[in-house]
């Protein structure tokens, strides 16, 4: 009994304690952290979908429910195949679904992918944008910042790996390619993916909107060590980055080897994307 | 009364033949198709045990990773001795989704089922092509020995995902024998399926019996014809897709390699996700049709009720059928897909959640107002429903593409796909065990034993593919060998092992089934009640338990729906609440609507 009341008690402090926590997967459940400009057009589609289907499905739980305890064995059956008011009660149900619920989905969807996450050209063509490219690979993220003359390619170029540092309050763009396979640019707390192929180049943008180290996950599965392709990203203050990227810079164009052809990949910019 | 000319010449159209009586020509090498459904259960339900064990390794792996696998771990992984290493883990997952899909869940439903049931239920003395079907499910063996043998490679089985994308499936990113005969089962198997495909499309159209219009076809039929359908056109886009790959592997082509490793110009990656995906996006109907159908003729038979608005759900299925090759877009919204392509994808993707809800909703109109009996086809029924439901409403998320845009590649998608084609096709194809096990081998399965394994079978499945969903809408990815080199993922640690030890305690669950299942087929005990569920269609009523060799000793004449249940009128002339759709109620009566 004693035992019993002890796994009663911790299953209480356990629920209390999740509830007081605020819902992020470091507390053990929910979304992460948003920390971008833009996330909350996801984060208020998931919502939606989430209210929307939760009442769908307590619905329809209930009615069948109701009907398991009231139409049972005694309950006698009426030898129906379907009338005109209870196949227009199914039908009426559809399209205030359809309507109410995939119709608002789309055309939210819609909206933000044109206005905000596709639209890439013009987050690229903003002042102040950053550009940078990443060369993913078995197993770890290299980007690649043009430097101060803005060119990719040439001696001033910063290269890291795993360790991508950006300005806040500023337009990211990235475009993505892989050497090898398919691997996927995933950054959680911005709300965004895309799959960096091999012969390709995809792109992404975003902007942040605090401070902090956030993690770079890879989520298309990529051999082995594909659990160890995880990158950090930096999120400065705009003195502290530029500060970071002139020093780097620098060091850059000390340490330029103009005969390593094996670390003079890039691109040149795409623009239309 | 004379017997119609139309049965005459059915009657005629397929002879009675002698039973073989020799070992290889009866048990083995058999083209009765209640053999042949046999004999694909029993591989079926061999794989499902094997896809099941490598599941619990998979949680094990997630509950406590670097740890020994306790009691089998030595016989599992001889060569670490029991710890899954990375390596071994990419085998397990590829292998585990490889075996449920193509040679588990689609044996059990698609091959036990579609061979069983079509020749019983359209009242046909065997399938269109006999030997054809035997020619398929020796093919569909070889193509488990290959997956089997994949195991004894050198470098071990293949470990590229079950969807085996390029250049990850190549010699660049997977070398070794097991992957190229990983690649080789699935173009094997490809070719059992259109095989079987072929033979179910064509006996339905061809030998239904008289008076067995499409109006009167149980929905089980429907749910199967649909299948084989779709089977036979896009099951062999796969083929082709996998015979390209294997040519990539095997001969230096490089159909789909691109990069650093496309040293003659190379391919195309995505290309074979387009062709992966045109069979794989019907695939999922391919798997949940014949579950739908079955679900569907079991809500009105222990409703005691006809099916709500008929028409309707058979055509819901025909439009999920012809809509479900214009999806298969939303599985790569990522790669970088023109974004006019995804907003297309995107409104056939909402599109076909419209008639899946007829689907369901008809499936509540039907036992609603019923006689509802709790028996076990009818408890793993409804149960299908709640876990569909679930599956249905978890992919209106990953259907739009902004909330894919985080959600794509998590454990949301696992989830979401878990319930559907898991939890749905699985559970579906449970009820249809329970149901027709009496028609299979003359015995109803034990009721007690039974009502175990539905609760640790559903509660099981739900705790499970609930606990992938919460992980995945907390942003863990799909597929990590030790999701905890994440910061953020080290809080889901919690979840991680709960749903692990849920699914450890579902997997035991299942060993009511396998009792009940040997207990009952090697009991003395011989109920051979003719018709245990009290329903009207042919098989129960038109032929004997366990049928004979030739099915029907007269070819019957149909006369109404599949679904006539607690009709007045036939109450009050047979004082009875079901009557036989082959059955003739006595002259002078109005008769059964048909």
């Amino acid at each position: 009994m004693s035992r019993l009341r002890a796994l009663v008690a911790s299953v209480l402090v356990l629920v209390a304690r999740l509830a007081v926590a605020a819902p992020l997967p470091e507390a053990g459940y929910g979304l992460p952290r948003d920390v971008s400009r833009d996330g909350h057009h996801v984060d208020a589609l998931i919502h939606f979908t989430m209210a929307a289907a939760t009442v769908i499905f307590v619905i329809v739980l209930a009615a069948m429910l109701w009907a398991i305890v009231r139409h049972g064995r005694s309950h006698q059956a009426v030898p129906e195949h379907g009338s005109r008011a209870t196949v227009g009660l199914l039908v009426a149900t559809l399209v205030v679904i359809g309507v109410a619920v995939d119709g608002s989905m789309l055309v939210k969807t819609l909206i933000d992918m044109n206005e905000v996450f596709w639209n890439f050209e013009s987050a690229d063509r903003q002042p102040g944008a950053i550009r940078i490219e990443i060369n993913a690979h078995q197993w770890a993220w290299t980007a690649r910042y043009p430097g101060p003359d803005g060119i990719f390619g040439t001696a001033d170029d910063v290269v890291t790996t795993n360790d991508i540092r950006i300005p806040l309050d500023r337009p990211i763009v990235l475009q993505l390619a892989s050497t090898d396979v398919i691997h996927s640019f995933y950054l959680p707390n911005f709300r965004v993916k895309r799959d960096a192929m091999p012969g390709m180049v995809n792109a992404l943008w975003f902007q942040a909107e605090k401070t902090g180290e956030y993690e770079i996950g890879c989520a298309q599965h990529c051999g082995p060590n594909h659990y160890k392709m995880r990158g950090v990203l930096t999120v400065l203050k705009p003195d502290e980055y530029d500060r970071w990227i002139t020093d780097m810079a620098a060091d850059a164009r000390r340490a330029y080897d103009a005969g390593d052809k094996e670390a003079h990949w890039a691109w040149e910019w795409r623009r239309n994307m | 009364m004379a017997v119609p000319a139309e049965v005459l010449i059915a009657e005629q159209a397929q002879p009675i033949h002698q039973e073989p009586t020799s070992f290889w020509r009866k048990y083995v090498f058999s083209i009765d198709h209640k053999m042949i459904a046999k004999q694909f259960l029993w591989s079926g339900c061999i794989f499902l045990l094997l896809g099941g064990v490598l599941a619990m390794m998979i949680r094990w792996q997630w509950a406590f990773p670097y740890r020994k696998i306790p009691l089998v771990g030595e016989l599992l992984l001889p060569r670490s001795g029991g710890i899954i290493g990375p390596a071994d883990y990419q085998q397990v997952f590829t292998t585990h989704g490889l075996i449920m899909i193509f040679f588990a869940v689609t044996p059990v439903l698609i091959g036990a089922f579609g061979n069983f049931l079509i020749p019983l239920q359209i009242g046909a003395r065997d399938m269109a092509f006999p030997k054809l079907n035997m020619y398929s499910y020796w093919s569909f063996f070889l193509s488990q020995l290959l997956v089997l043998a994949s195991f004894f490679a050198s470098l071990g089985s293949g470990g590229a995902g079950w969807t085996t994308y390029p250049p990850l499936s190549t010699n660049v990113g997977t070398p070794g024998a097991g992957q190229s005969l990983l690649v080789l089962a699935i173009f094997v198997t490809g070719v059992s399926s259109t095989m079987g495909a072929i033979n179910y499309v064509t006996t339905v159209i061809r030998l239904r019996a008289p008076g067995m219009t499409y109006r009167r076809l149980p929905l089980t039929m429907w749910g199967l014809w649909l299948t084989a359908i779709l089977n036979a056109l896009f099951v062999p886009v796969l083929g082709a897709a996998g015979l390209l790959l294997l040519f990539d592997r095997q001969f230096g082509t490089q159909f789909f390699v691109a990069g650093a490793s496309a040293v003659r110009g190379g391919g195309d990656p995505i290309l074979f996700q387009h062709l992966f995906w045109i069979f794989g996006h019907p695939e999922v109907y391919i798997m949940i049709l014949p579950a739908w159908g079955i679900v569907g003729d079991v809500v009105s038979f222990f409703a005691r009720k006809p099916h709500h608005w008929y028409k309707g759900s058979a055509g819901a299925m025909i439009a999920v059928t012809v809509l479900s090759a214009m999806v298969y877009g939303h599985h790569m919204y990522v790669t970088g897909m023109s974004p006019l392509l995804g907003q297309g994808f995107m409104v056939f993707t909402l599109a076909i959640s419209l008639p899946s809800m007829i689907i369901v909703l008809n499936w509540l109109w039907t036992i609603w107002k019923g006689s509802i009996r709790l028996e076990l086809p009818m408890l793993f029924a409804l149960a299908t429903m709640i876990l569909f439901g679930i599956g249905g409403l978890t992919g209106l998320f990953l259907g739009d593409i902004s909330m894919d845009l985080y959600l794509h590649d998590t454990m949301f998608v696992v989830g979401h796909f878990h319930f559907t084609m898991a939890a749905g096709s699985i559970v579906g194809a449970m009820t249809g065990i329970y149901f027709w096990f009496p028609k299979m081998f003359g015995k109803k399965l034990d009721t007690r034993l039974g009502q175990i394994h539905f609760w640790f079978t559903f509660l099981g499945l739900l705790a499970v593919f609930l606990g992938q969903l919460a992980t995945g809408y907390a942003g863990q990815q799909r597929r990590l060998f030790d999701p905890y080199q994440y910061t953020f993922i080290q809080g889901l640690h919690g979840l991680n092992l709960a749903t692990s030890i849920a699914a450890f305690i579902l997997f035991l669950g299942q060993l009511a089934f396998v009792v009940n299942f040997f207990k009952t087929i090697f009991s003395k005990e011989k109920d051979r009640e003719q018709n245990p569920w009290q329903v009207g269609t042919l098989e129960w009523t038109a032929c004997s338990s366990p049928p004979a060799y030739h099915n029907f000793d007269h070819i019957p004449q149909v006369l109404r729906g599949p679904h006539e249940l607690s009709d007045p009128e036939v109450m009050k002339v047979l004082d009875r609440d079901w009557v036989g759709q082959a059955e003739p109620l006595p002259q002078g009566t109005a008769g059964a609507r048909a």
